[in-house]
Parts: C-alpha cells; structure tokens; sequence
C-alpha cells in the first residue's frame, strides 16, 4: 500500500512526484467536501426558490443558484456524493467479482477458464457504455439498474488483467519452487500472486471509478440516467445549457466538477493508462 | 494462419449473436414493462390520442399478438430478430429498416471524419514526440493528453459549443444541414480519441527507437533517415493501428452521446430519442445496429492485425 | 598498419562520475584477431560500444580511441555513425532481437548492400542470395526472424554486418546461449574474417571460443585488465592469478573424477526400465535405462531441445511416462524430490524479501532459524542477504540461497536442471563442488542437467547421452 506507507506529506511526494501527488492532494479535497460539505453549506439541494433564480454567487448562496432558484452549492455536492458513492460501489462490486473470477480461470484453466473467458468477451461484445444504455432503456432513472450496468461494464478489465497476469505469474519457476518445497495456496496467493497484481489493479481501480462517473453523468446528459429532481451532474448541465447566456457561471460549474473529479482520479496513479 | 482467422470469426459470430440476444431480451422487457395497455398505448403513439379508439387498440393487438403468453411473445419476437425483421417504428410511420438505412449514413459521416481528425492530430504529434523523448514538447502534450483525456467526450462537446458557436458563432450548434455542421462533432470525437492514440503512437515509435533492431539497422550501416522510414515507423505503425481498434469502443459510445447533443441524425440520436419515446423497435433496431457495427469493425481489426503482423499467426 | 587503437579508456557514470571500468589500453593491427575475455556482468559490452560510440545514456567514456589514426572519441555522434558499416561494424549479442521483426531477412540484408554499393534492387538482391549460399541460409531469404533458429538468426546478422566489407568486426558474446553444433558453425565465421584480412575484436566470457579464436587475448577482472599476451600462451600457462582460477575452473580442465566411494550402495531412490517419455503424445525419449542410489550423482546431458526438462519432469512425477516403467523407492515422502533452476532469479517470489519466503520454508518443515542461519554459515553466506529481494543478490549467492532451501525440505533425491549454465566459470565451479560436497553429506541423490559434456563427464559418478536414446 504505497498511498499508506510513508507518513509525512514531502516523503510522500518524494516518493510518488507531483503529478500524483497533485491527484491525490486533490482527490482528497473532493472527498473530504462530498463527506462533510453538504452539513456546512446548509441549503436543501431541492429547495426551489423562483423569485431567487439565477442569482451570482452571493454571501448566502456561495456558488448562486440554478434556473429553479435552488442553491448551486448544495447540488453540485449533492451529485458528488450520488457520483461517487455510486462509482465507487460499482468499482467494489466489479473489482471483487473480476479478480476472484481472474484468479480462478487462471488458477483451473481449461474449461473454467474457457468459460469465464468467454462470459467475459460476452460482456465485451457491447461497448460499455451502450450496455448500460440499452438496460437503462428499459427501466430509465433506476438506481438499481444503473449500478448493475456499471458494475458489469467494468468487472472485465479487471478480470482480463487479473487472468492474464496470474497466468504469467503461476507458470514462472518460482511458484513451481514454491509448490514444490510444499509451501501453501495461500503463500502463492499472497505472496507470488497479489504483489504483482496491486500496482496495476490501482491504476484500473481509479480508471474505473472515473469511468463510471463519466457514464453516470453522460446518462445523466442524455435524459437516460438519474431522474430530475434528482441532483446529478450530467443532468445539471443539460438543465442549465439553455441559460449559458444569461448565466454563464452556472453550466461551467458541473462541467468543472466532473472534470477535475476525472482529473483526480488519473492523476492520483500516474495519469495514463491506454484504455 | 487460418486457424487463428477462423478462431475470430467464431468469436465474433458468438459475440453478434449475444448482442442480438442481448438487445431482443431488452427489449422485449421495456414492451413487457409498458404501463397499462400496451396495445392502446402503441395505437396512440402510431395514430394520436385523437383519431385512435377501441377498433384501433384491438387492431394493433391483433397485429402483434399481445394477448398471448409472454412466453409465446418473446418467442416470436426473438424469432422476427432472427429474419432482419425489425418491425415498424411505434412513433414515426414506416419500417425500423429503412430509418436506420439512412441513419447509418449520418453516423458513418460523423465517425469516419472524427477517426480522420484523430489520425490527423495524433500521428505527427506521436511521431513528433517519440523521436524527441522528454523534449518540452513530449512533456506539453503529455500534460494536454492528460488533461482532455480527463473530459469526457460530451463535456467536450459543450466545451466546443460554448466557445465556438455560442461566443465565437464559427459554426452552428446543432443540425446537419452543411459541412459547417459536422466540423465541430467530429473535432469533439476526434480530439477524446487523439489524446490518447498520440501517447500510444509516442510510445510505439520510442519502443521502437530504443530497440535492438534499430540500432542494429544503423551499425550494419543504413542511415538515420532510411532507418526511419524503413524499420522504425513501419513497426511502430503496427501498434497505432491495433490501438486505433481499441478505440472504437470509445468511437461508439461518443458517437451516441454526441449526436444526441448536436442533434446529428445518426443511430445514436435516433436511439436515445427512441429510448426517451419508449419507441421499442426504433430502441431494439438501433441498439443492434450499433452493437453489430461494433462487432463488425473488431473483426476487420482482428484480420487487419493478422495481416500486418505475421507474427500474430504463429502464436 | 594499426586499424584501432584504445589509449586509457574508461566507461563512467556521467552523474555520479563513478567508473565502470578503465584503464583499458590496447591496439588492433589490420589483419589481427583480439580477445577480450572477463566474467559476465563485468561491463565487457560498454568497451565495444564504447568504440562503437553507442554507450548508452547517462554512460560516457574519456581516453582515446583512434581509428586508423585518427581520434574518434570526440567525434560528433553523427561522424561517428558515419564510420558504422563502413570501417566498424558489430556482430549483436542477441541476434533474433537484433533483426526488424516484420521484415523477411534476406530484405534486411539486401537494404544494405543497395545501400553501400548503390546497386539496384535486382543486383543488391543477388549479392544477398550469394551471401546466404555460403553461410547456409539458402532457404532463409523469404523468412522473417520470428521463423528462424538462433544459429540462423546470427548467420543472417552476420550477413548483414558484414554486408558493407568494414574493416572492423566486433563480436559482443557471439556464442551466447547456443549449443555446441552451432558454436562451431559460427567460430568458423569468425576465423575467417582476419584471413581476409580484416580485424576481429571479440568480446566473451567463453575460454573454449577464445582459445579456438587463437590471436591476442586480453584478461579482464573487474574492469581492469590484469593479464595480455598471445592467447595460446596466456591461456596455457596463465600467469596473473585471476587467469589461473579461470583457466583451472574451466570444465574442460577440470580433473577427472577420483574413484567414487558411496555409502549405501544397496540404497535405490529411483530406477528406469525402458522409459519413453514425451509430451502432449509426442516421444522425445526411448528405452532409457538408469538408476540412482542415495549419496550418488547420475549427470544428464544432450543438445537443447532433446527433452531433458521433460525428464526431470517425469521424474518427480509431474508428467506421466508414456511407457516403460519410473519406479521410485517408497520411502520418498512427498517433499522429498526437489528441484533446483536454470535461472536462480526466477525461482524465488520476485517481489518479497529472501526473508519472507524462508521463513514460509522453515515453518512448513520444521527447521529452526537458528539452524538455518547454521546452513547459510556453511556456505559463506552472511544471514543479513535474506533481508532483500532476489533481484538485489547476485546469481551465485541466489544458486547457494536456493541450495539451502531445497535441503530445509530434507529432500531424498535432487534434480538441478543446468543450475550454473547462467553463472561465471569460477562461480560455476564454486557451485558445483559445493552441490557435490552437500549432498554427499546429506546422502541425497542428485540428478544434474547440463547441456556440457566435460561437466557431465567429469563432476558425476553416472553420466547419459540422451544423444542415445532420442527418437
């Protein structure tokens, strides 16, 4: 756990550079504010108030308020946390199922693993996010629906990296010496198998919850995802593009939001992964 | 050879049928999930509120079979799938085919010129940067990568249409009706998929730099420059193109949102629309289409690679 | 006339100014034939791509290097590539990596040719079919390198080096991880250079090739040079102690096997009776007969390829014999055949520390620590190793790390699939006669692989051609 094991914040950053370093400092930040920022801003993020609509951000409302005079602040909060807790739920659920599933085809092989992988490449025939589309059309705005979708979408990558890896691993020699010196599964799972997967499996994790939250709000966009009144990023923007004149401030705050939550996230393992 | 070629092709063929199963069960749900009485609700989308009445209803319930088991319905719906009937439109008059034949011109304007600004931007920058590893501008458009990477495609597009139709008024918001139109969709698609392949083209050209049969090209005696054109970019091309294919997951999934916010009539438009009127057979026709384009295109990959690379038929 | 001459070079570390070897003086006539011989791991590469001018980054060499008289080292890099395949051209240390992988090689050789001569395609091609005639590569030309042997693949290299006639040819390890038929094809190449009249600079950690090359020799220890001369004098009668232990560790040197005394003679571990063995339905070996007692060493030979790991496989029973009868004695527990690998970095989890895996090995088979700090003592090993990873110790101390672990599962029988064949001469020896000694003491039967005849011959009590019995 490189995140965890140096204490001071310069080792920290002498170790793993800055633009890590940035990612983490400002995934954080987004954490901190989704966890506590809702009690400090006060304001119901469904409150309308119409003869306070539009306003510029003010003492009262700190990031003004939308067409329906409800408070900027309180929303945009309010889709972090939808965003995130969602991304990371799915993340959760995929990354479990992916990489017992990657474990166990690579560990049995023959038919097991023909039949994980071919689930997998099953999965793989629709583009992610058309997948979860096609089964929010028939349920459009469910919760439920939306995080089976996700979770599907994403559980592949980490099965296939999982999968290919372990296989590499547990046809190298030394898990060989290993079993033949009668050392335990566990041993090869923990201590062959797990070490060489971690750095990889953060990276995908990040790229993950970042792709999740981008279909979220993509959905969102699309009028296919989270239902109004609902606070939700993707459907924030297109609730306010008809105001960009008037109220320009307003529709860059959303787009803002996702990016630099996105941006976080990349950064946070090195900022590139080719996906 | 054949073997591997065959072995895509199986693979392929059972990921089209699983996408057509996919989008059949799907969308034999959303039908089994309509509020109420489907047959009066389709009636009134086909004909209006007004001019529809019992005899309709019941016409339409006839026509369909919606009285039957739903066993028996879906059953003969998978069955309809099967022989490329794809029925009629619930909401516009005229078969779920025929639209989509025109759609799918609109979308492969739109994709092909969005993978050709792609290619357009991201080959010199690739080349550029991987012949010059850590120079300022390797490092410059790392950072950009980065930073367009982490926007996705339909922020993008708002992006673009906010400077450039809103406030600099170069180009129209939405429609189709110019080549004006398609500039700002395709750049929108174009530059998500540049950010990343030029990393990966970078990437490629610099592997190849710094291999062994680079430098051994040189020490027999050819020249920096034959040596570039005749080894390095020849084997770094191989990669770019396999990655090009990777990205055609992206292609699609942009091309659905993207249409859809700059009102291009392509497939994607036509099936969030559909989704949005709860049109099942505009929303089965053009998930299928999309799914099995998808699957197309992966397949070409898979035997363009073969083709490029011999390598690849041996292992 | 002098074609190359080194003055004092040395190879540093541009940063930290640290050297990584120097002083190397040394001059090559036109015609002549050097070698420079040294352990592996040494830096012997960075002299030739020191003269080459193709060190690579953060690497830098100061002295004087001249070229037919003419200093070369403060060339810029774009002269200096000038003079390759000209004047200096170099012989890969990894010829399959060495040649585009999407590219036929009978192309890759004829670009050269049309390069140098501004032949036409049809006269470029032509030569190349010639050239490939006498290396042997006449069906090679419409081959790309992934379907070509290594032997093959250094032959077409060499074509293609020496494609635009320089006067230099140097030769970084050229017979690296090849096989005694293909050691002698390529040694006949290289002789022939200085015959026509060219020079030869060889780069190699193999006595055998440098005493065949004949011409001068240079003796190489940490980065130094500590003995030069004419090669058959050197090596017969080495002066510099370095070049003693080197020359005396040589298997080929090595005394022949004193009269075996074995303790228990009556003690079989494991017996064959006409053993057939294979993989996937596919025989490699027939009607092989051995057997091997405790405290005894049988010694497995053969080329690459003729399926030596397939039996040691079939020996601790991970593949069945595909006729014939294997019988192991009972008493043999089920940790009690272990194993010993080719490469000691990849027999040891990569990623935790020595530590770590020990302390799993001792727990399973009840080992105190104590008496395993007691077994590293034995070999000269200091326990404070075990607190790093495996890529952070050096292959011999690896071998002997992977020595003990085997003996904590107090194993019956040991199979050592070419332990050393990674390893340097001394370092080889060093291993081999602590193997014997250990197991010895221990009674444990040893199976050893090796693809070296003069080691099979000369270290084990039993030895097999599997020559003999392959299908």
């Amino acid at each position: 756990m490189i995140f965890f094991a140096s204490y001071s914040p310069l080792k920290l950053y002498r170790k793993i550079g800055l633009s890590r370093s940035i990612g983490l400092g400002l995934l954080s930040i987004i954490i901190i504010s989704t966890v506590i920022g809702p009690d400090l801003v006060g304001h119901d993020p469904a409150k309308q108030d119409l003869l306070h609509a539009r306003q510029m951000p003010n003492a009262v409302h700190l990031l003004g308020t939308d067409h329906l005079g409800r408070d900027m602040a309180a929303r945009l909060l309010s889709g972090a946390r939808l965003s995130l807790s969602l991304g990371i739920l799915s993340l959760v659920t995929a990354a479990f199922l992916g990489i017992s599933l990657g474990i166990i085809a690579a560990w049995f092989g023959t038919w097991t693993d023909r039949f994980l992988t071919s689930f997998a490449d099953a999965i793989l025939a629709l583009p992610g996010l058309l997948l979860v589309l096609i089964l929010m059309a028939s349920a459009p705005g469910s919760w439920w629906l939306l995080y089976i979708g996700i979770s599907l979408t994403l559980w592949v990558e980490f099965f296939r990296y999982t999968r290919q890896r372990s296989r590499i691993i547990l046809a190298h020699p030394s898990v060989d010496a290993s079993k033949n010196l009668g050392l335990s599964n566990y041993f090869i799972l923990t201590r062959h198998i797990f070490p060489e997967l971690r750095n990889g499996l953060f990276t995908i994790s990040a790229f993950g919850i970042a792709s999740a939250i981008t279909a979220i709000a993509a959905l969102g966009f699309v009028s296919v995802g989270i239902r109004p009144p609902m606070a939700e990023w993707g459907l924030m923007m297109t609730q306010l593009l008809p105001y960009w004149r008037e109220a320009p401030f307003l529709i860059l705050q959303p787009i803002i939001c996702l990016v630099l939550t996105i941006l976080s996230l990349h950064l946070s393992v090195g900022g590139f992964h080719k996906k | 050879m054949y073997k591997k070629l065959i072995a895509a092709l199986l693979k392929r063929g059972l990921q089209a049928l699983i996408v057509a199963l996919i989008v059949g069960l799907v969308s034999f749900a959303m039908m089994q999930a309509l509020p109420g009485d489907a047959a009066f609700r389709i009636a009134a989308g086909r004909y209006g509120y007004d001019l529809m009445d019992a005899a309709a209803a019941e016409a339409v319930r006839q026509e369909l079979g919606l009285d039957r088991h739903w066993s028996l319905q879906l059953f003969d719906w998978l069955k309809a799938l099967a022989q490329f009937n794809l029925g009629e439109s619930f909401i516009y008059r005229g078969s779920v085919s025929e639209k989509i034949a025109v759609q799918l011109g609109h979308t492969l304007t739109l994709s092909l010129s969005a993978l050709f600004v792609s290619i357009l931007i991201a080959f010199p920058i690739g080349i550029y940067t991987g012949l010059n590893p850590n120079g300022w501008a390797d490092k410059f458009f790392l950072q950009l990568s980065i930073f367009v990477r982490a926007i996705p495609p339909f922020a993008v597009g708002l992006t673009l249409v906010l400077i450039f139709s809103v406030h600099l008024k170069l180009f129209p918001v939405a429609g189709f009706r110019s080549f004006h139109h398609l500039i700002l969709p395709a750049f929108t698609l174009g530059i998500g998929m540049a950010a990343v392949s030029n990393r990966v083209i970078r990437d490629s050209v610099l592997e190849a730099m710094h291999s062994d049969w680079q430098l051994f090209s040189r020490i027999k005696g050819l020249p920096s420059g034959l040596t570039l054109r005749a080894h390095v970019l020849r084997n770094a091309a191989l990669p770019s193109v396999t990655y090009i294919g990777v990205q055609m997951a992206y292609l699609i999934e942009g091309v659905v949102i993207i249409e859809t916010l700059f009102a291009w009539p392509g497939i994607g438009h036509a099936l969030i629309h559909a989704i949005f009127g709860r049109d099942i057979a505009m929303v089965q026709g053009t998930a299928l289409t999309l799914g099995l384009i998808y699957v197309g295109l992966n397949l070409v990959i898979d035997f363009l690679c073969s083709f490029i690379d011999p390598r690849s038929a041996k292992s | 006339m002098t074609l190359l001459s080194v003055k004092n070079l040395y190879v540093f570390i541009e940063d930290k100014q640290v050297d990584l070897l120097g002083p190397i003086s040394f001059s090559l006539e036109l015609g002549e034939n050097l070698t420079i011989m040294g352990e592996t791991g040494a830096g012997k590469s960075l002299i030739a791509q020191a003269i080459l001018g193709s060190l690579p980054t953060g690497l830098k060499s100061r002295g004087d290097i001249l070229l037919k008289g003419e200093a070369i080292d403060n060339l810029s890099p774009k002269k200096r590539a000038a003079l390759w395949g000209d004047i200096i051209t170099a012989l890969p240390q990894e010829p399959w990596l060495s040649l585009d992988p999407l590219m036929r090689s009978g192309q890759q050789v004829a670009e050269t040719h049309r390069y140098f001569k501004s032949y036409n395609w049809k006269e470029a091609k032509k030569q190349t079919e010639q050239q490939f005639k006498k290396l042997d590569l006449s069906d090679t030309a419409q081959k790309r390198p992934f379907q070509l042997s290594g032997g093959m693949a250094q032959r077409v290299a060499f074509a293609a080096a020496t494609a635009g006639d320089a006067e230099l040819l140097l030769a970084d390890e050229p017979t690296k991880g090849l096989d005694s038929h293909r050691h002698d094809k390529i040694l006949s190449l290289l002789k022939a250079i200085p015959q026509k009249g060219d020079s030869l600079l060889t780069i190699t950690h193999d006595l055998d090739l440098a005493y065949a090359l004949g011409g001068k020799i240079i003796i190489l220890k940490n980065g130094k040079i500590v003995e030069e001369g004419i090669t058959h004098t050197v090596l017969s009668s080495p002066k510099a102690s370095y070049t003693q232990a080197l020359c005396a560790a040589n298997p080929s040197s090595w005394p022949p096997l004193s009269s075996c005394t074995i303790s228990s003679k009556e003690n079989i571990l494991v017996q064959s009776e006409k053993l057939r063995i294979g993989r996937n339905k596919i025989a490699f070996i027939k009607g092989l007969d051995f057997c091997l007692k405790a405290g005894e060493s049988l010694a497995i030979s053969g080329p690459s390829g003729i399926g030596k790991t397939s039996l040691l496989d079939t020996i601790i029973g991970s593949i069945k014999p595909m006729g014939g009868t294997l019988t192991r004695a009972e008493h043999i527990g089920k940790w009690e055949i272990q194993k010993l690998y080719q490469d000691p970095p990849t027999a040891f989890p990569p990623l935790i520390s020595l530590k770590d895996n020990f302390k799993a090995v001792t727990k399973k088979h009840k080992m105190a620590w104590d008496q395993l700090l007691q077994l590293l003592e034995n070999v000269e090993l200091d326990a404070s190793i075990l607190e790093r990873r495996p890529s952070n110790v050096s292959g011999g101390e690896l071998q002997r790390l992977s020595f003990i672990r085997a003996l904590i599962a107090k194993p019956k029988i040991l199979l050592a699939d070419e332990p050393t064949s990674r390893l340097d001469l001394i370092t080889q020896e060093t291993c081999l006669n602590l193997l014997k000694k250990l197991c010895r003491e221990e009674n444990i039967g040893i199976i050893l692989v090796t693809h070296n005849q003069h080691i099979a011959e000369k270290w084990a009590h039993n030895h097999i051609d599997l020559n003999q019995f392959c299908v």
